[in-house]
């Protein structure tokens, strides 16, 4: 009661941050703060109850209640009530901080282009061999909610994107310093397009290649760059 | 003789072309973005002008590829390291953008109306939309459940206000790029002082100081 449960809503908010993937849901602990506030407003009004009149009829047809509660006179009641009520708003902070810890983190993978597309809408039975490395995982422990929300906030950003297509948005924060690069096939990633001809990339082979052409492959671990 | 001085100025000082001109605007545009807490006007026409030959460079880049010339590999080479470095500068500018309006969004958002340079059309979308999805989701996932009164996102009630805004007196690394003739104020722990600002020197001054004098241009981040 009184905030204990959000607090580990923070614990874990604090412990995600410094986490290279994504922890569980935690979906029990959330019912659980949302409970304890629904709880506490049921109190209040409770409390209030006797206080309480309703006196007139707005405009849309909604009673306005008004309270002639006086704090002055009850001390206790008082004390009670702002406890209920600070408890409430700090749910809430803890809520919507752990939420939105999550949902950056969610964002940071979009930026960095692995949040694999239809690996996040697609059944996990679908997904098969397709799912590289943690991506299986992270798509295991998003509620239903972050899995939409990671789905709109992917078409949000690529259409931020597309009005940058000459700049690649996405592309690497390091200064670039080579036009060109030598990189090694990690892994088979098939033949590629570029402005000199095509590429094949296969396996523990080694190229001396545009960086622009292969730097999302580098990012996504087929190629290595070598210095 | 003083109404010609400017004018004489400008027929003296060494000629240097748009396009240098904008690389140096762009450069210091960029360091200044990364540098202060605060999100600076957007730079449309600078960006403009950059984009469009950005767009010219990389026509003559496919061009050149096209042909095939051994003389002109050399100069390819040149000019797609140059095409690389401005992409990134544009690149790293826009992104050190957006992480501030991720940031602090409900005070931009808040700016816009009254600041309409502060962003471009499209980081307001982008603003807009980002916002709309992220209340969307804390509303299906908790908030649906809570009473009326608590379900708001830009709650100022409860001596704890919602909305986070950016540190206006963070101090900052400056150099001034031209003299201020209004010395500027500065708080320290022993009150009120005065700091006269001359061309060439490098202060630490708080944000909320030196904020007009940056977008004026008289002064720039390090």
């Amino acid at each position: 009661m009184y905030g204990e449960q959000g607090n580990k809503l923070v614990v874990d908010a604090k412990r995600t941050q410094n986490l290279p993937h994504l922890p569980p849901y935690a979906t029990t602990q959330v019912r659980a703060v949302t409970k304890e506030v629904r709880d506490l407003d049921r109190e209040v009004n409770t409390l209030l109850a006797p206080y309480t009149s309703t006196s007139s009829q707005a405009s849309d047809g909604t009673p306005i209640k008004s309270s002639s509660f006086n704090p002055a006179d009850d001390p206790a009641t008082a004390c009670n009530l702002l406890v209920n009520h600070l408890s409430m708003r700090r749910n809430k902070r803890c809520l919507l901080s752990y939420h939105k810890t999550r949902t950056d983190k969610l964002e940071e993978m979009a930026w960095a282009g692995i949040e694999g597309g239809p690996a996040f809408t697609s059944t996990p039975s679908s997904q098969g061999q397709q799912t590289r490395g943690s991506g299986g995982s992270t798509a295991e422990s998003l509620s239903a909610e972050e899995e939409q929300y990671m789905h709109a906030y992917g078409n949000l950003l690529a259409a931020f994107k597309g009005q940058w297509t000459d700049i690649d948005l996405t592309g690497s924060l390091d200064p670039p310093k080579d036009v060109f690069v030598d990189v090694r096939v990690l892994k088979d990633a098939g033949e590629i397009q570029t402005e000199y001809g095509s590429i094949n990339l296969t396996k523990n082979s080694q190229f001396f290649v545009r960086l622009v052409d292969v730097e999302g492959l580098i990012r996504m671990g087929y190629l290595q760059q070598l210095s | 003789m003083d109404d010609i001085d400017d004018i004489l100025a400008s027929v003296s000082r060494p000629q240097t072309s748009q396009r240098a001109l904008d690389l140096q605007a762009l450069t210091r545009g960029w360091i200044n973005e990364r540098a202060s807490p605060d999100l600076l006007p957007y730079p449309s026409s600078l960006l403009d002008r950059v984009m469009e030959r950005l767009k010219k460079q990389i026509e003559a880049i496919e061009e050149m590829t096209g042909t095939m010339d051994p003389k002109s590999n050399f100069t390819l080479v040149i000019t797609q390291t140059e095409l690389e470095r401005f992409k990134f500068l544009v690149r790293s500018l826009l992104r050190a953008r957006i992480v501030k309006i991720d940031k602090f969004p409900l005070h931009y958002r808040s700016l816009v109306s009254e600041r309409p340079d502060l962003l471009s059309t499209v980081e307001q979308q982008y603003l807009t939309s980002h916002q709309a999805l992220l209340s969307n989701h804390f509303n299906a996932s908790f908030l649906q459940h809570f009473p009326q009164s608590l379900r708001r996102l830009d709650d100022t009630a409860g001596g704890n206000g919602m909305v986070d805004k950016p540190d206006e007196d963070t101090a900052v690394f400056c150099r001034v790029l031209r003299d201020v003739v209004q010395p500027i104020e500065v708080h320290g722990e022993v009150g009120a002082n005065e700091v006269e600002l001359k061309r060439g020197d490098v202060w630490v001054l708080r944000w909320s100081s030196i904020r007009d004098l940056v977008k004026t241009g008289d002064v720039e981040m390090v």
